[in-house]
């Protein structure tokens, strides 16, 4: 028995910070990207064979994955595959996940795996694929749906919300819908057999039917032709599918718990090495509630904050409820308050910015402000 | 692999026990020992191979070579794992003719793997040694070596001269030919302390030790035989000074001084910037402080939780510090666990060791200013208190 993976890298995109780069290579949790999760899942469950499916903006991504080394994969036929519109058969207008699948044909072809896991970058976790598996297989269904209680709440639009019966077994399947609480989500990963997928596919696309959610799974079960089952992942599942979510959720790591379960849980989260230095903390700095990763140089005070790789707080700088990605230098007296800071941006001496809970400040990579 | 003829490879010295690092080396080669929040010694020497466009190391290992190995592996976090480069761990190993067995001595270590340096036929051979904290450009030194047209190159710093006689002194020309060489010199003639980074042109080195491995009474060591028998047989042997920072971190006094020296807004040892140091890295996520933690001047990798009082010191990746929990002026290598209201002053805590509620460890340094640094081993446990200078197996 084995399993190949498949990550959808941009099906979900928030807006500035997602302008120029995938979901996929979004920075998330001071080290990462969202990808890394993704890949530590797969691999950490011995898959080797991947692909990363991705409509544009995936340089950065390439760039962060590279040849897939850093979490033992190998790249080429049969290992890391990056499936861009370039490396695709042929429709580069997407318009859902089967069409996808479908211009990647070639590769699901490739090779003699047993089964397929797919996942979308937008959500988070630390999941042992290897037991997903396993249940799939038990269960005897076409589709195992990975689901999350809890997260339906009458408020949140959820892509892929079900309800199940007393015996747990499918009594309702909703998609785009804000479900109420007796509906458990789908964490957007999803386990299905390799051949039948790729038959399911090739019908799916030829009726001009593209949407996995709707289409195949939704009318599949609506239909009685695509049997589900469902698995129920009870770690910590950060949907960052908004940017006020990716705020909450980065937010959320402060706690300890969250934070256990996002990075430990179930395996380690690996992500490209960078060689920086550990931090330095300054002789009068104040540091408090924050998650810091290595190669800074904080002389400032930083509260309730992330502060990502090789990131520079300036004397008397104040930085309260913060997002400050790589390579970002704070300036001396500069006070932040609610701001996400992409990649190398600069703020200026004695600056003061403040968003709120809802709508962070974002500035955006390379700009000074 | 394929071997591709070299112009330059290196061999690096791991084999010594490090004794004078006392309860760290007990069950670790030094160059294994972890330095400055992520580091082991060894990685110093690596990166500056790396950084110098030397891309062939062979590391010789003898005593407790485990963790070395498995730290190395192949060599991928320097980039040595390629088609044309290596890291190849050198251990003794059994010959045909006997000629083998445990290395007898530094010269006898690069004796016995002349075959592992023939494979890449180079021109020249770097010697490095696994117990120095310096950030050196190896290349610069060949090419000084080649533009002197020398048989051995030997790199040199100034040393006080009340100190001269720890070190093996060379004694120069004006020109830096070296006329004479001396082992920890009673009175020493100059201030030139060898650092132990020798460039030798193969074939020289080569024909040196089969001669060294011939004499019986040889203890088959560079200082004391190679070098001076070169000399004496007439080579041209040149000087090659080096003035930034290079520390020998032998013992446990110089190593807590190099590790106090990154610290500071304009520290000694710039580990930072030009010249990266390169390490194995763990998957560990980002340092969380908390609200009741309080660092100044200090080093915190990663993977760690703060929530005590951090001063002046060292803290490595993957630490706990409980609340409440004072520590000041030491280094806590990798996987330490202080836990709430432990004070530890002025030592230097071991890997996966810990230090239990309310327990203290070391204090202030006498009026003497005499160092006196408390030192636990790889897993040690600190259960009431470890005196000023005192060691925890």
């Amino acid at each position: 028995m084995s399993v190949m993976g498949i990550i959808f890298a941009n099906d979900v995109a928030i807006g500035e910070l997602t302008s120029k780069r995938t979901m996929a290579s979004l920075p998330f949790g001071g080290r990462y990207r969202q990808v890394d999760f993704h890949l530590a899942n797969l691999t950490a469950g011995g898959i080797r064979h991947l692909g990363i499916i991705s409509r544009y903006n995936y340089q950065s991504l390439m760039n962060h994955v590279g040849s897939g080394e850093e979490w033992g994969l190998e790249l080429g036929e049969g290992g890391l595959e990056y499936l861009t519109p370039y490396a695709m058969s042929s429709n580069a207008n997407y318009r859902g996940k089967l069409e996808n699948l479908h211009s990647a044909l070639d590769f699901l072809q490739y090779g003699d795996d047993d089964y397929i896991v797919m996942s979308d970058s937008a959500i988070l976790t630390n999941l042992d694929i290897p037991d997903v598996v396993a249940k799939h297989i038990a269960s005897g269904k076409d589709v195992t749906v990975v689901t999350k209680a809890g997260v339906a709440n009458g408020v949140k639009k959820l892509d892929l919300a079900l309800k199940l019966g007393e015996n747990g077994e499918v009594a309702d399947i909703v998609v785009d819908y804000v479900a109420p609480s007796d509906y458990v989500a789908s964490i957007d990963t999803f386990v299905v057999g390799r051949k039948w997928l790729v038959e399911q596919v090739k019908e799916y696309v030829a009726h001009n039917l593209y949407h996995l959610d709707r289409d195949l799974i939704l009318g599949g079960w609506q239909n009685g032709t695509v049997s589900i089952n469902t698995y129920a992942y009870e770690g910590v599942a950060l949907f960052n599918e908004s940017t006020a979510e990716y705020f909450a959720n980065s937010m959320a790591l402060l706690d300890k718990d969250t934070a256990y379960g996002i990075f430990r849980g179930h395996h380690d989260i690996y992500t490209k090495v960078r060689d920086r230095v550990p931090t330095y903390y300054g002789e009068n700095c104040e540091v408090e509630n924050s998650l810091v990763a290595d190669g800074g140089m904080i002389d400032g005070k930083v509260e309730d904050s992330i502060l990502f790789r090789q990131v520079t707080i300036g004397e008397d700088a104040e930085v309260e409820k913060c997002i400050i990605m790589n390579d970002t230098v704070v300036g001396e007296g500069a006070e932040l308050k609610y701001v996400i800071l992409d990649k190398n941006v600069t703020v200026r001496p004695g600056v003061k910015l403040c968003g709120d809970k809802e709508h962070p400040i974002i500035v955006k990579r390379g700009e000074t402000v | 692999m394929y071997f591709q003829k070299k112009r330059a490879i290196a061999m690096l010295l791991a084999g010594g026990q490090g004794s004078r690092l006392k309860v760290l080396t007990e069950k670790t080669a030094k160059p294994a020992v972890p330095f400055g929040g992520k580091y082991r010694i060894i990685d110093f020497p690596l990166s500056n191979c790396v950084n110098s466009g030397i891309d062939t190391v062979g590391i010789l290992t003898q005593y407790q070579p485990l963790e070395l190995n498995e730290y190395i592996g192949n060599g991928q976090p320097w980039g040595l794992n390629k088609t044309h480069s290596c890291a190849q761990v050198l251990p003794p190993y059994e010959r045909h003719d006997k000629k083998s067995g445990w290395y007898k001595g530094t010269a006898n270590a690069i004796y016995q793997n002349i075959d592992f340096i023939e494979r890449f036929d180079p021109d020249y051979v770097v010697i490095l040694s696994g117990d120095h904290i310096y950030k050196m450009d190896y290349d610069a030194m060949i090419k000084y070596h080649e533009e002197h047209n020398a048989s051995c190159t030997i790199a040199v710093r100034t040393v006080p001269l009340a100190e001269a006689s720890r070190f093996g002194i060379l004694n120069t020309n004006p020109d830096n030919s070296i006329y004479e060489f001396e082992e920890k010199p009673k009175v020493p003639k100059s201030t030139n302390a060898s650092m132990g980074i020798y460039v030798f042109n193969w074939k020289v080195l080569h024909d040196a030790l089969v001669a060294d491995e011939e004499d019986p009474n040889s203890s088959n060591d560079f200082g004391k035989n190679i070098i001076p028998n070169l000399l004496n047989a007439g080579h041209k042997m040149m000087a090659y000074n080096f003035d930034g920072y290079w520390k020998d971190v032998g013992t446990i006094d110089s190593l807590w001084e190099a590790n106090m020296e990154l610290l500071g807004k304009d520290p000694e040892f710039q580990i930072r910037g030009k010249n990266k140091i390169y390490a194995r890295n763990n998957a560990h996520p980002s340092s969380y402080i908390d609200t009741t933690a309080k660092i100044s001047n200090s080093f915190v990798a990663e993977g760690c939780e703060i929530r005590g009082t951090v001063k002046h010191s060292i803290i490595s990746v993957g630490c706990v510090i409980g609340k409440g929990a004072i520590v000041e002026d030491s280094v806590v290598m990798p996987g330490v666990v202080i836990e709430p209201g432990a004070i530890v002053r002025h030592a230097i805590l071991g890997e996966n060791s810990k230090v239990l509620s309310n327990a203290v460890v070391g204090g202030a340094f006498g009026p003497d200013d005499k160092k006196k640094i408390s030192v636990t081993a790889k897993n040690a446990v600190v259960e009431t208190v470890l005196l000023p200078g005192e060691m925890q197996s």
